[in-house]
């Protein structure tokens, strides 16, 4: 095992107010992993990267970067660190490539170096016709991608993305899921990433922390999680009931478990579609008359149910610490 | 790399600005406004014309201009300063609300830097627009029917450079109150009530617009300390030659500008530091 980039010790964090945001969090993300950190509104997301980008002060517990704790060397880990916030935070009033020019000179890209940066993440993002233009006429996708850009251009160890997905339409969703995981690949950068929609971060992240009410309540791979309910069914139903199958189907490799009812068998399998094609090859071996195949598998919704205790509430108002939080770059943006 | 920041950041305030022709326009609007017509019609020198005032008495009033109007277009000047500084805090307001301060802050790049870089746009905003108000008020003099600024003095290399360092320290010491209360401000309709708590008393309690002769003895108080009357009387003892009518020659003022100045910056780099810093 690879020492952790990020190792995340009881961190917590409490508002004046008493609000606490986050309650003693850990957990380590290895080198060039995208880590996601899934919750609801409020859950202390945003709180948790704050601390880890030093944008806030921990009230409790501790987390390093490259083995650098934040309280301590905090311009250090800046330096290492790409942080794309939930908001655009390019200047609406200059070119993508003005933005991307000025971001080089904040974190002191190689002046050698930068135009030919630029020039390779613009058209990595898929932005370099629109290099030229102000960034007020760029649409929510191309802004987004503008942002990872800026935070990608120093090269940092680890990129910090704070719901990167919010606000966009589904294309725009889809598309910023396979950026990042072209950038973490090309770049080996790793990724932590913050959401709150469950399919984003099951399809995007290596691993995903389950957090709910500032506690971390599960962590794992997105199949593990799965798994631990119980993993994919596949259900095959035939058009007349014959032979019995079930052994066949249990011979197949991955196949955990074959329930057989009526002419349908129920397959408990970790991975679905893994095992489909083995499973239907069985029943035309056994020229068993095939009506319909489906993999139906846990969503990330009942893992959440599953693990918090409550349905998970995506379009929920933000919480007090969320206000607190975000009081002063409130810009009411809310899928 | 701090260097590099800096102008990189600099650049960017002015590239905005130069983008925004009607932000340009707008700012020169004011004191084109006040020389072209305020200026023009409260011309105070036709009231207390030769039959009320001799020569030596008028000059004395005018503190050695030529006359009224040569007097209030170098007080202009200062109009502008303090009027274009006003900006720079509104700005800040603005790039807060958009998330650009939040990326700048996010950065490795030091507290001081961030501020400096607004600074130094804001003073070159003022200067421009300062000496853009000069060409006005001189131009004027050369147009028939209207009253201008008439250099009675010759300032000089030296009068010239005391002029540009008191536009200067203005332009810093002034931008730098108003950035602080940008940075401490979150809503710009607060801010734009505070601004105009502070402008109009700082440009009332000055001498800009109309002789200190002319104030009561307290004000008169109030207005030699105004950092505006300080900038205004080094532009106006340079410009008029008339060192007979000041107590102290300009270095003096630009000396107690430059401490004022000082000491606002300083005010402004720890609260700037306070507000950036990570709670």
């Amino acid at each position: 095992m690879v020492d952790p980039i990020i190792v995340v010790d009881r961190l917590a964090k409490e508002f004046p107010g008493g609000i606490k945001a986050v309650r003693g969090v850990s957990f380590d993300v290895a080198p060039k992993e995208i880590f996601g950190f899934l919750g609801p509104n409020g859950a202390g997301k945003s709180t948790t990267l704050g601390m880890l980008t030093t944008q806030l002060r921990p009230t409790g517990g501790r987390a390093t970067i490259e083995g650098l704790d934040v309280l301590e060397h905090p311009r250090e880990i800046r330096q290492r660190i790409g942080l794309v916030f939930q908001e655009s935070t390019a200047d609406d009033e200059l070119t993508g490539r003005e933005n991307l020019e000025l971001s080089a000179a904040l974190y002191a890209v190689p002046r050698g170096e930068t135009q030919g940066r630029i020039d390779r993440l613009l058209s990595s993002l898929k932005l370099e016709d629109s290099a030229g233009r102000l960034v007020k006429t760029y649409s929510g996708g191309m802004r987004r991608r503008l942002e990872i850009a800026a935070g990608i251009l120093h090269t940092p160890h680890v990129l910090f993305l704070d719901e990167p997905t919010i606000g966009l339409d589904p294309q725009g969703r889809a598309g910023i899921g396979t950026y990042i995981r072209e950038l973490r690949d090309k770049f080996g950068v790793t990724v932590f990433v913050t959401t709150h929609y469950l399919e984003e971060a099951d399809q995007l992240c290596d691993r995903i922390a389950i957090i709910d009410h500032g506690e971390i309540r599960a962590i794992g791979t997105p199949s593990e999680l799965k798994e631990r309910l119980g993993g994919d069914v596949v259900t095959l139903t035939l058009r007349e009931e014959g032979a019995d199958l079930t052994s066949a189907f249990r011979a197949v490799p991955g196949v955990l478990d074959v329930q057989r009812q009526d002419g349908r068998y129920r397959l408990k399998t970790a991975r679905g579609e893994a095992i489909v094609a083995d499973a239907v090859k069985c029943c035309l071996d056994a020229g068993a008359p095939l009506a319909t195949v489906a993999v139906k598998r846990p969503s990330l919704d009942e893992v959440f149910l599953e693990f918090t205790g409550r349905e998970y509430r995506e379009e929920e108002g933000p919480s007090a610490a969320d206000v607190a939080m975000r009081m002063n770059q409130w810009r009411g943006r809310r899928p | 790399m701090t260097i590099r920041a800096f102008t990189a950041l600099t650049r960017r305030e002015l590239l905005r600005w130069f983008r925004t022709p009607a932000a340009i326009v707008s700012s020169l609007l004011m004191p084109f406004f006040y020389l072209l017509l305020f200026g023009q019609a409260l011309n105070i020198g036709k009231l207390v014309s030769a039959e009320h005032l001799s020569y030596a008495q008028a000059a004395l009033v005018y503190q050695g201009a030529p006359n009224f109007y040569s007097y209030f277009s170098a007080g202009m000047v200062g109009f502008v300063l303090l009027f274009t500084s006003l900006f720079a805090g509104a700005n800040l307001i603005f790039d807060k609300r958009l998330g650009f301060v939040k990326r700048v802050a996010a950065s490795p790049v030091d507290r001081s830097i961030i501020l400096g870089s607004r600074l130094a746009g804001g003073m070159i905003r003022g200067i421009l627009l300062g000496v853009a108000v000069f060409a006005i008020a001189i131009g004027f003099a050369h147009l028939p029917g209207l009253a201008g600024l008439t250099v009675s003095g010759s300032p000089g290399v030296l009068g010239v450079a005391e002029i540009l360092l008191a536009m200067m320290f203005l332009a810093a010491a002034f931008t730098s109150i108003f950035l602080a209360l940008g940075f401490v401000i979150e809503k710009v309709d607060s801010y734009f009530a505070v601004m105009n708590l502070l402008n109009l008393p700082l440009l009332f309690t000055s001498n800009a617009l109309f002789p200190r002769y002319l104030y009561p003895p307290w004000l008169q108080v109030i207005s030699n300390w105004n950092p505006v009357s300080l900038a205004v009387d080094v532009i106006r003892e340079n410009l008029f030659a008339s060192s007979a009518y000041y107590p102290y020659p300009p270095l003096v003022y630009l000396g107690f500008l430059f401490v004022i100045c000082a000491v606002l910056v300083s005010l402004a780099v720890v609260i700037t530091g306070r507000t950036l810093a990570a709670r």
